[in-house]
């Protein structure tokens, strides 16, 4: 037994001292032997859902189309926490090589050092990204830009409505659905109601959460099923907060019983970035995709697919998809919602809606 | 044992097939040994090493950010014990389990002593579909309630279509409509706890009593359910397990607004990534549920006199 | 004469339309005091007209009356009878007192009064002192004298016992059988039996009804039965018979039974025999021999005697049977052992009887020979 032991030791050292060897002379992946930056496979971890079948139709398709050697292995996860949470998994023994994910989560990511940084030598469209969207540090640079909006039933809202106050409005009490934090959108809400109460949510949201309070009683669901877009479509409710990006496609899926809107007082981004895993098996391949994905052409496919604004700036989107994604001309009122407060935040503030505002 | 085995024949002989019997016998150990060997280490592999993992990462800090950091306190436990907030979770989850329990038994009770009592050629296919719906996974009979219970679901829309009520009930997103889901969710099995529990009940005391002059009623309150009791016992006993640590329906019927300990885990494993305090809550869960057995167990011995 | 205490007139059960009657219109009287066992193989109907007359279980037609009073539908537990079942059905969440005790405190029998006569029906039964004992603790043969004093402490109209010894190993049957009887005596309650043991009912009971497919055959006291079985279902079911076929010659006389003749009778290639049996019977009948009346020697004493071979011989300690080959027929005897030689497979042997103990059955034979 304790021979074993000791070999063990002794293998495992070798591979640490290996790896520790190639990270410093090598780009600090160990690549796998099938890698190449033409042919080989890229674990790719992202949303599932929609998100996943027409990111499949419009991105992954055509790039396997274009590097037929090339074989993308979708992990589909349903949000960005659960995705990081498997890639702290295996965090010692990495298996994903790319992640599409939310911009705060792939902050928390970046500084634990599960991803790699990506630079303009293996990824030539980095070039088209205007400087906001890359990472100050040099990770993965924003792919896909969307932000929270208001979801309508269009026969109660013959004209979307214009301000986030029609929350409160006791005429729709009891059809609303809110997702409560750790949701993005439970903690745009939070940021968004601050901002309108005249506080700064950095220091402080007491009035915020005041006012969700007078809003709790009105809420049908704090965790909506199937989803906050089929609530408004069925009619369980009549308002809702939701993504931009899927609410503008259930809106067509649903023959427009239920429209999205930005009110005028705001909202938050929901920026998602595209992250090369440290260490990643196939390096080479995955950095062929993460330039594909920042290419006009996947960029403006996959907007016209599901609404995600692109961040490139060659993209050029036609007219009527253009109205539909989410301004990045700052002609839409953006309340910063900044990644490194959030992460510190979101703790605090999912502990607030469950203990102050969600009331039985 | 030996002795008494061998008597009558010669010590001689006595010692030599003695001895060949320990030899039998230790192989035939061996065998049972060897034969439990898988079932064991599955046992292990599957749950041992899990729970293992669990508490160990329990006695953890976690950060924010699902930041692990490996260390042994007993902060993950002092928090949830000393915040009133998660003595209330757990409160309102006993009571859940308690709700649930209760109303499953209440109505699965005729159904399962029908079926045991049946004397029907019909008994086999009356009891498949009993359980049935075991065949479908409790998240499609949850979605299929959030259907039946929704403001413009089955029941709503037939009451304000029958114009009597105005406003829709609200049945879903909160505890009722998880109570509703929880109580059909785990129907087949208290109706096959009690079943198997029934197993003192026989037609022939019931004939016995009513030949002594006991009425219908006094058949019932006497003879069928005081040996009924064990089954109802266990089913609740299942019913309440089952209800505390569940986790679909309360999230998908609850709306968010049912904080019960099994979402407050989740929460806190696949939403804050806050592992080692969602161990604690888990070991604290588990605790939960060996007191609970305890008593059970004693309650049962008391009645099975 | 003593009074009628059940009478059950055309009584019929039919489990489905279409299937045979399990019971087909019985009738029968039951006297005060009596012990009636209902007597025949399984399926005869005995069970179901137990648990008719029981009320547990509805007849298709016919009624059933007690004391005077038509009790055809009256519920299970408003006809005060007492029943034992073959599994004896004691509860087994309640202690032997307790058990006891249920019939009274369904009649809302007073507490102390309740106490009396609870430890009074266990002295009967022998057991006062098993009174806080768990029913599961108790032996086979206790929780049947449980059963038994449930049932009577309640003082039946009817004592119902449903197979009560069958679980029982054959010593403490035998036991049992005295001691029932026994308290059945002494109560003096009128009681049914249902059982599948001629023994059984031959030792235990005042009138037996011998049962077979849904109909009594015979209803009678055990020497009726045994003695002038009325047919041939009933003499062979109820002890041993050797059967003949045999035609009448001539009625010669009275019988030493009074009612009864005397008859000259003859069995077909064995010549001519006395016998006896209901007056005025001519033709073709069965006659039945009872093994043990048969007179069997080695030695071919006596005239008339038929010499024949013997078989084959199975001791039982006491009794020797033995089959004998006359002809094409073969006997079967029963010969008390003694300690000289015992007859042995294919001696000669020479068999005659007395012709008051061969009975002919009253009905015309149909042919059947044994």
């Amino acid at each position: 037994m304790k021979v074993t032991n000791k070999g063990k030791f002794a293998a495992l050292a070798a591979i640490s001292v290996s790896a520790l060897v190639l990270t410093g002379c090598g780009g600090g992946s160990t690549p796998a032997a099938n890698d190449s930056p033409d042919s080989g496979e890229v674990n790719l971890i992202a949303y599932s859902g929609v998100w996943q079948d027409q990111y499949t139709a419009a991105v992954i398709e055509p790039f396997k189309a274009k590097y037929p050697n090339i074989k993308i292995n979708f992990s589909s996860k349903r949000s960005s926490a659960e995705m990081l949470s498997a890639l702290q998994g295996q965090k010692n023994s990495p298996a994903t090589d790319v992640a599409i994910m939310d911009n705060s989560v792939s902050t928390t990511g970046n500084k634990q050092g599960l991803f790699e940084k990506v630079d303009a030598a293996g990824v030539p469209n980095l070039a088209n990204v205007p400087d906001d969207f890359k990472n100050k540090d040099g990770f993965g640079p924003v792919v896909m830009l969307d932000a929270v909006g208001l979801l309508y039933d269009t026969a109660a809202f013959p004209k979307a409505p214009d301000s986030w106050d029609v929350l409160w409005d006791p005429a729709y009490a009891g059809k609303i659905n809110v997702n409560a934090p750790p949701s993005l959108l439970g903690l745009s809400l939070t940021a968004i109601t601050s901002k309108m109460e005249g506080e700064d949510y950095t220091q402080g949201i007491d009035k915020a959460v005041a006012r969700l309070k007078e809003l709790a009683p009105a809420v049908q669901t704090f965790a909506p099923n199937p989803d906050e877009y089929q609530n408004v479509i069925t009619g369980q409710t009549v308002l809702g907060l939701g993504q931009n990006a899927r609410g503008q496609f259930y809106s067509d899926q649903s023959n427009k019983k239920m429209g999205v809107t930005f009110p005028k007082e705001g909202t938050v981004y929901q920026i998602n970035t595209v992250n090369l895993v440290k260490d990643a098996p196939h390096a080479a391949a995955a950095k062929t995709f993460i330039d594909y994905s920042l290419s006009a052409e996947a960029q403006t496919a996959f907007a016209k697919a599901l609404f995600y604004a692109p961040s490139v700036n060659n993209a050029d989107l036609p007219a009527d998809v253009k109205d539909r994604v989410v301004p990045t001309d700052g002609s839409l009122n953006i309340i910063p919602l900044d990644v490194d407060f959030l992460s510190s935040a979101r703790d605090k503030w999912t502990d607030t809606w469950k203990r102050e505002i969600i009331t039985k | 044992m030996t002795l008494l085995k061998t008597r009558g024949r010669s010590p001689l002989q006595a010692a030599g097939s003695g001895e060949l019997e320990k030899a039998t016998e230790k192989r035939n150990r061996r065998t049972y040994l060897a034969l439990l060997i898988p079932g064991l280490l599955g046992l292990l592999v599957s749950f041992v090493f899990p729970l293992a993992y669990m508490v160990r990462m329990s006695f953890n800090k976690g950060a924010p950010d699902g930041v692990i950091e490996e260390t042994f306190t007993f902060d993950t436990y002092l928090q949830p014990l000393t915040d009133p907030y998660y003595w209330k979770v757990t409160l309102d989850t006993f009571q859940m389990g308690v709700t649930v329990g209760l109303l499953c038994v209440l109505v699965s009770y005729p159904v399962a002593l029908f079926l045991a009592r049946s004397q029907s050629k019909y008994r086999g296919l009356l009891l498949a579909i009993a359980i049935a719906p075991l065949l479908t996974s409790a998240v499609v009979r949850t979605y299929g309630w959030m259907v039946i219970l929704g403001t413009n679901g089955l029941i709503n829309s037939s009451l304000t279509g029958m114009g009597l009520i105005d406003t829709p009930l609200k049945l879903t997103n909160n505890i009722t409509g998880v109570t509703i889901g929880l109580v059909e969710i785990f129907m087949p099995y208290a109706i096959l706890a009690m079943i198997s529990g029934f197993g003192r009940l026989s037609p022939q005391l019931e004939e016995a009593a009513g030949s002594l002059g006991a009425s219908k009623a006094k058949i019932f309150a006497r003879v069928t359910l005081p040996l009924s009791l064990p089954g109802i016992l266990t089913a609740f006993l299942l019913v309440f397990v089952l209800s505390i640590s569940t986790f679909i329906t309360p999230r998908l019927l609850g709306g968010g607004s049912v904080q019960v300990l099994a979402t407050e885990i989740y929460d806190q494993t696949t939403g804050l990534l806050n592992w080692p305090f969602a161990a604690a809550l888990s070991v604290i869960l588990l605790v939960l549920f060996g007191l609970i057995i305890a008593v059970y167990q004693r309650l049962t011995r008391k009645i099975g006199g | 004469m003593s009074e009628t205490k059940l009478s059950i007139v055309d009584l019929t059960k039919r489990y489905a339309a279409g299937l045979d009657p399990a019971v087909d219109r019985l009738n029968m009287q039951v006297e005060e005091g009596h012990l009636v066992a209902l007597l025949g193989p399984s399926g005869c109907g005995k069970t179901t007209t137990l648990r008719m007359v029981a009320g547990l279980m509805d007849p298709t037609a016919g009624s059933i009356v007690v004391d005077g009073k038509e009790i055809t539908h009256t519920p299970v537990n408003k006809r005060g009878m007492g029943m034992v079942f073959q599994s004896y059905a004691l509860f087994p969440h309640m202690n032997v007192e307790q058990n006891v005790a249920f019939g009274l405190q369904m009649r809302q029998t007073p507490k102390a009064e309740q106490k009396k006569r609870v430890a009074a029906a266990l002295d009967m039964v022998q057991l006062g002192h098993l009174g806080k004992r768990q029913t599961r603790e108790l032996s086979g043969g206790q929780q049947q004298r449980i059963a038994l004093a449930r049932a009577l402490v309640v003082e039946p109209t009817l004592l119902l016992l449903d197979e009560p010894l069958s679980n029982l190993d054959a010593k403490l049957r035998e036991t049992m059988r005295t001691e029932i009887r026994s308290i059945q005596q002494r109560t003096r309650a009128t009681t049914l039996f249902v059982t599948h043991d001629q023994d059984e009912a031959l030792d235990m009971a005042d009138r037996i009804a011998v049962m077979n497919g849904g109909l009594i055959e015979q209803f009678g006291s055990p020497t009726d039965v045994y003695e002038r079985p009325q047919t041939h279902f009933v003499a062979n079911f109820i002890g041993q018979a050797n059967f003949l076929d045999v035609t009448i010659i001539s009625e010669t006389g009275p019988a030493p039974v009074a009612g009864e003749a005397s008859y000259k009778v003859d069995v077909e290639g064995l010549g001519g025999f006395g016998a006896v049996g209901a007056k005025g019977l001519t033709g073709a009948h069965e006659l039945v021999i009872r093994p043990h009346r048969l007179k069997v020697t080695l030695t071919g004493e006596g005239h008339d005697a038929l010499k024949g071979t013997i078989e084959r011989v199975s001791y039982t300690g006491d009794a020797l049977s033995v089959a004998i080959a006359v002809g094409e027929r073969s006997f079967n005897a029963q010969l008390l052992t003694t300690s000289g030689d015992l007859p042995r497979r294919g001696d000669t042997a020479y068999l005659s009887w007395a012709p008051e103990d061969a009975y002919l059955l009253p009905a015309a034979a149909p042919g059947k020979a044994s």
